[in-house]
């Protein structure tokens, strides 16, 4: 197994140990972003020389004896909506070609600190609004989509030419590439991760996260990540927090939530077998399955739509009138589109909002967690606008994506990604499992005893 | 198209006023996505909100600096 390969718990392990030095992984994994980079286009951006000096200084801390933890002398990609002081945080947009970050959002200055190292910035989807990612390839077939927004990240993790990566989720954009790609993403709770220094989508359903190979690099990643920013005025006030799971696998008396309604409406019969199938897992492994019906279910696409295209189109009022010819058309067509909603439209979503919090909150009594489809669909081609259902429905493939990860972000509860097969065509299929606010132990926990359960995964095969 | 769908026209004097000038030639295509979105959102008004307020109302009482990166 070459260093690039190993998941991010496996080279902290070994870096601790001083059998694996963080130069060693480094050039692992820059080597393989030179192999793979030209047939999957993840990144925007490749910093390899600062990744090289940064590498030799966690070499050289780690031979003095000093470890910073789990996340010393580990590379990784951050989305490039993420600010990094001195670089430019593009979007993927030509809007922000002359951008420089003057310094550091919150999160690349705590990845910084403990030690993880910066490979590159990573492609999404121009300004996260939108599901697919163009610029960027499947890992596991360059035919088809990414997935979005945070197509490179996932991508990257997948590929091997990232240990570990940063995503934001509006409305699915770290849980949908995740899926579609065969690796973890981790939405936490809303207010959990800072995002001070990161570009906004809407501002009331944004949220970063990490993607990961595995859940118990997610929770690796989230304990750096976690913690109060007041600068973020959604950061919530909790104590930093050590999430990695254990390895009891015994998940008797945990109630888990089957959803009898939406989760499993429009979904591809070969996702909602291999979603099954690992729900049947986890009640082998001694959860007690408990029927739910999720509620308000009619007004979670009018809710997620009437909350995003608003803060949208207020991020980019100024841009919209000064540079409209540098957005990409599908964008641009949005957020012009946005200038003809009313005060009314927004509020009637946040007053929606505030009923779906309390019913999702209701029904959290009564489960621990809920399983359910990650997206409906594995990744289509990239030239492939809609989808058509059994019954004769046609919906986008950006709506579709959405539809299954929006509730999440409308009520702020957290919600976690895992692989769990592969469709006949081989591409990945994703298990999402929501919980409480601030539930992301029980996720973590729910997550990682499925894992355990099942063969290590190899990387994506496509580059 | 309904009676209360914006027309082109209509789209580009709304934008208008909100302080963005249209191209002529955008005109159709952004009151087709506009119409298109104010069909998805209308059907909150099925909602009895009583007096639910909105979500972004804030506390605060919760605002504290002392944070540290």
């Amino acid at each position: 197994m070459e260093p690039y390969e190993l998941s991010l718990a496996a080279a902290a392990d070994a870096i601790r140990a001083r059998r694996l030095s963080p130069v060693e992984l480094v050039d692992s994994v820059l080597d393989r972003i030179e192999e793979a980079e030209p047939h999957l286009g993840a990144y925007v951006t490749v910093t390899a020389e600062q990744a090289r000096r940064a590498a030799a200084y966690a070499e050289q801390e780690a031979a003095r004896g000093r470890w910073r933890g789990p996340l010393h002398g580990i590379p990784m990609g951050l989305k490039d909506l993420i600010d990094v002081a001195g670089m430019a945080t593009t979007a993927s947009s030509r809007v922000r070609a002359e951008h420089r970050a003057t310094a550091d959002s919150t999160v690349a200055a705590r990845l910084g600190a403990a030690g993880a190292i910066l490979l590159g910035k990573t492609h999404t989807h121009e300004f996260a609004f939108g599901l697919t990612t163009p610029q960027t390839r499947n890992a596991w077939d360059r035919g088809r989509v990414a997935g979005g927004s945070s197509g490179g990240s996932a991508v990257a993790v997948a590929s091997g030419t990232a240990t570990f990566a940063l995503g934001t989720d509006t409305g699915g954009s770290i849980r949908v590439p995740a899926a579609l790609n065969g690796v973890v993403g981790l939405k936490p709770t809303y207010g959990l991760v800072p995002r001070h220094g990161v570009t906004s989508l809407s501002w009331s359903l944004d949220h970063v996260g990490p993607i990961t190979r595995t859940v118990e690099d997610a929770a690796l990643v989230l304990a750096t990540l976690g913690g109060h920013d007041p600068r973020d005025p959604a950061s919530l006030s909790v104590p930093a927090a050590d999430y990695r799971p254990g390895a009891d696998t015994d998940l008797t008396g945990l109630r888990v939530g089957l959803p009898r309604s939406y989760y499993f409406d429009h979904v591809h019969p070969q996702v909602e077998t291999a979603v099954r199938n690992a729900i049947g897992q986890l009640e082998a492994l001694g959860a007690q399955l408990v029927e739910v019906d999720i509620p308000m279910t009619r007004y979670i696409r009018a809710t997620q739509w009437g909350l995003m295209v608003p803060e949208a189109g207020a991020y980019h009022e100024a841009g919209l009138r000064t540079v409209p010819e540098l957005y990409q058309e599908d964008v641009r067509i949005l957020l012009e589109a946005s200038e003809m909603m009313s005060a009314g439209d927004y509020l009637r979503a946040q007053r929606s909002r505030t009923l779906m919090r309390a019913e999702w909150s209701r029904m959290l009594e009564e489960v621990d967690v809920i399983a359910a489809p990650g997206v409906p669909m594995t990744a289509v081609g990239a030239a492939e606008e809609t989808v058509t259902w059994p019954d004769g429905t046609i919906e986008s493939v950006s709506d579709a994506y959405v539809r299954l990860c929006a509730p999440a972000n409308i009520t702020g509860v957290p919600a976690l990604t895992v692989p769990v097969g592969h469709d006949a065509a081989g591409m990945p299929i994703g298990m999402q499992l929501l919980g409480r606010p601030l539930g992301e132990p029980t996720l973590l926990r729910v997550g990682h005893a499925y894992e355990q359960t099942q063969p290590a995964r190899a990387l994506a095969t496509a580059a | 198209m309904s009676a209360i769908e914006l027309t082109p026209a209509e789209a580009a004097r709304w934008a208008a006023r909100a302080g963005l000038v249209l191209p002529a030639e955008r005109h159709a295509a952004v009151a087709a996505v506009a119409n298109h979105i104010q069909c998805v959102v209308a059907v909150l008004r099925e909602l009895d909100f009583a007096d639910v307020p909105p979500a972004s109302a804030y506390r605060a009482g919760e605002e504290k600096h002392d944070g540290a990166v």
